[in-house]
């Protein structure tokens, strides 16, 4: 666990990992997307609106897994100190709002030709909106606490208490009857015919890698904040 | 009393509160919080007429009719187990067809008679292409 | 050692109780103003506008409720006297219900009247409010811990809060609504969820803040 608590080590092997992750998810999503766009069928019922699947269904996901993300690392943080949980979790907050943003815009621009509305209050809608509020509370927490002692922890609780809206976003289309439909892709299998969805996990993997290599990104970038911040704060100690 | 106890005291009693709030929420899930009634609850639980509510099932087969004014159209929502008669004024989104998903906004004027301000088509989580979905096809219930 | 503590703070916030209770009351004034004078709105509207004046009435008192112990170094006192983090972050739970939760239901019913609600309705947000204002509390609490001390702290505070008290109007407003209290019963499951897990929470953020 602590092998990587060292940001040395850690910056030794992100450094060269950003690129690669960011790449190799660039170039997959953009395979997806263009065959999403021209080699996929159309869907009986919605016709050719059913593509914006391959941008909502990975927004979706990463608007999720993020604050998945941010609730690991507030374990990571609050049980084992780990030096980075911190830096990890506050690099995840922005990308996942950003994500959550996406699902919420590009699921409204796919629910005004299908079901005829930009916005309904269902569960699965308004509990994916309230995600999109806890980062933004996240965010406003992370940065206003980050530079007084205990700041970190202070995040990662709340980090951990929002965590619960995640279950709620999963089941609310079983637990409540939703306009959102159903699930459509369990560990048993899918309910979208093979041919509409193969790019799907194209652009999943692609957004998923390019999500990952942004966090990266912004550790290195808080990381270097933080020194440039401690080096600041010596010199000004010994002039 | 130590810190350690204190600490375990409360743990128990949080535990309590959480059994009790599980049951709870099992207890009252399935109809509230529910988006729509079914036409099943909305009878069951006798709505009043003129309370706003969203009413949703499938559009029976068949029932669908276009009045003369060319806007107005009735059917009746369905869930299998009951079934009402609804009117709306004005445009459906594409998918609203006969036996599809339907989420009416509206109001019962009588009982079994209900008046829709918005129509909500509601799709269910398969996705296919039309050569496919042509033979084989065919929502028989909107899973509530 | 701990009911002394409930007890100044029980004071303390019905000593300031004034406060959330005219903002709770000035608010729901506003709505007839924001929305017109139409009664028949007002009665079915108004409730859940009650219950949005409550919401937003629970943030004032945050800023009071840890900081000015935290500055005093009372909260130093009680660990070092082994009282646990989380057993004073109960404590203030209960406290600051104490002092904000009966005297808002006591201004709910002139707010009521303010906005035209039936009597059984009024019945229906009573026992809402009975239910639910313990979770407001215990989120009160949990977010002035966290919030100690910060730049903004207040702002903060509301942006903080109302995402986790989402599932609280929902529920209390849908529990205005004549059923078989099936919304009742999913507002009092949150309530609980939301009460039992304010200590550990809010305990955690003050030992945060004590190192």
């Amino acid at each position: 666990m602590h092998a990587f608590a060292n940001p040395t080590r850690f910056l030794s092997l992100a450094r060269p990992l950003t690129g690669w992750l960011g790449w190799a998810g660039a170039v997959l999503a953009l395979v997806g997307i263009i065959a999403g766009l021209t080699l996929t069928p159309r869907d009986y019922l919605q016709g050719e609106t059913v593509r914006i699947m391959y941008i909502h269904v990975p927004a979706a996901w990463l608007g999720m897994a993020g604050w998945g993300g941010i609730a690991a690392a507030s374990v990571a943080e609050l049980v084992w100190r780990h030096p980075l949980a911190a830096i990890a979790a506050r690099a995840t907050a922005v990308p996942g709002a950003v994500f959550a943003a996406i699902c919420l815009a590009s699921g409204s621009i796919w629910g005004r030709p299908t079901w005829g509305t930009w916005w309904e209050w269902d569960g699965r809608l308004t509990s994916m909106l309230v995600l999109f509020f806890l980062y933004i509370a996240y965010i406003a927490l992370a940065d206003a606490s980050a530079d007084r002692g205990g700041g970190a922890r202070v995040a990662a609780i709340f980090g951990l208490v929002g965590a619960i809206n995640l279950p709620i976003i999963h089941f609310s289309v079983l637990w409540w009857r939703t306009l959102h439909q159903g699930q459509s892709i369990g560990f048993t299998g899918s309910t979208i015919a093979p041919s509409i969805l193969w790019p799907l996990p194209l652009t999943t993997i692609g957004f998923t890698l390019l999500f990952t290599a942004i966090i990266l990104m912004r550790m290195r970038m808080l990381l270097a904040n933080a020194k440039l911040e401690a080096r600041q704060r010596r010199m000004g100690g010994a002039a | 009393m130590k810190a350690k106890n204190q600490r375990l005291v409360l743990t128990l009693a949080a535990l309590g509160a959480l059994v009790a709030a599980a049951l709870l929420a099992m207890s009252a899930l399935r109809n509230q919080a529910s988006f729509f009634y079914s036409p099943a609850d909305a009878l069951r639980d006798h709505v009043r007429p003129g309370q706003a509510i969203r009413l949703g099932g499938m559009v029976e087969k068949g029932s669908l009719v276009r009045e003369p004014d060319g806007v107005t159209i009735d059917f009746r929502v369905t869930d299998g187990a009951a079934s009402v008669a609804a009117r709306y004024t004005g445009i459906v989104p594409d998918l609203f067809r006969e036996g599809s998903g339907v989420v009416a906004e509206g109001r019962f004027v009588a009982p079994g008679t209900f008046v829709a301000d918005t129509i909500l088509a509601k799709h269910d989580e398969k996705y296919m292409p039309p050569q496919i979905a042509g033979s084989m096809h065919e929502t028989k219930s909107l899973k509530p | 050692m701990i009911a002394g503590l409930i007890r100044r703070d029980a004071r303390r916030g019905l000593r300031a109780a004034g406060l959330p209770v005219a903002f709770f009351l000035v608010a729901a004034t506003l709505f007839p103003f924001a929305v017109g004078p139409d009664a028949r709105l007002l009665a079915s509207a108004g409730g859940g506008m009650l219950w949005l004046a409550a919401l937003l009435a629970a943030l004032l008192p945050i800023e009071r409720l840890v900081a000015p112990d935290a500055d005093a170094g009372v909260l130093d006192q009680l660990a070092m006297r082994g009282i646990a983090d989380e057993t004073v972050a109960a404590a203030k739970v209960a406290a600051h219900w104490l002092g904000f939760g009966p005297p808002l239901m006591i201004a709910a019913l002139p707010g009521a009247a303010l906005l035209g609600l039936d009597g059984a309705t009024l019945g229906r947000l009573e026992a809402g409010l009975a239910i639910g204002t313990p979770a407001l509390a215990a989120l009160g609490v949990t977010v002035a811990a966290l919030t100690v001390g910060l730049r903004g702290a207040g702002a903060l505070a509301g942006l903080v809060v109302l995402p986790l008290a989402v599932p609280l109007l929902i529920f209390g407003a849908g529990a205005l609504m004549p059923g078989d209290g099936q919304a009742l019963k999913l507002l009092a499951a949150t309530a609980l969820l939301l009460t039992a897990g304010a200590p550990f929470a809010a305990g955690a953020a003050l030992r945060a803040l004590r190192e």
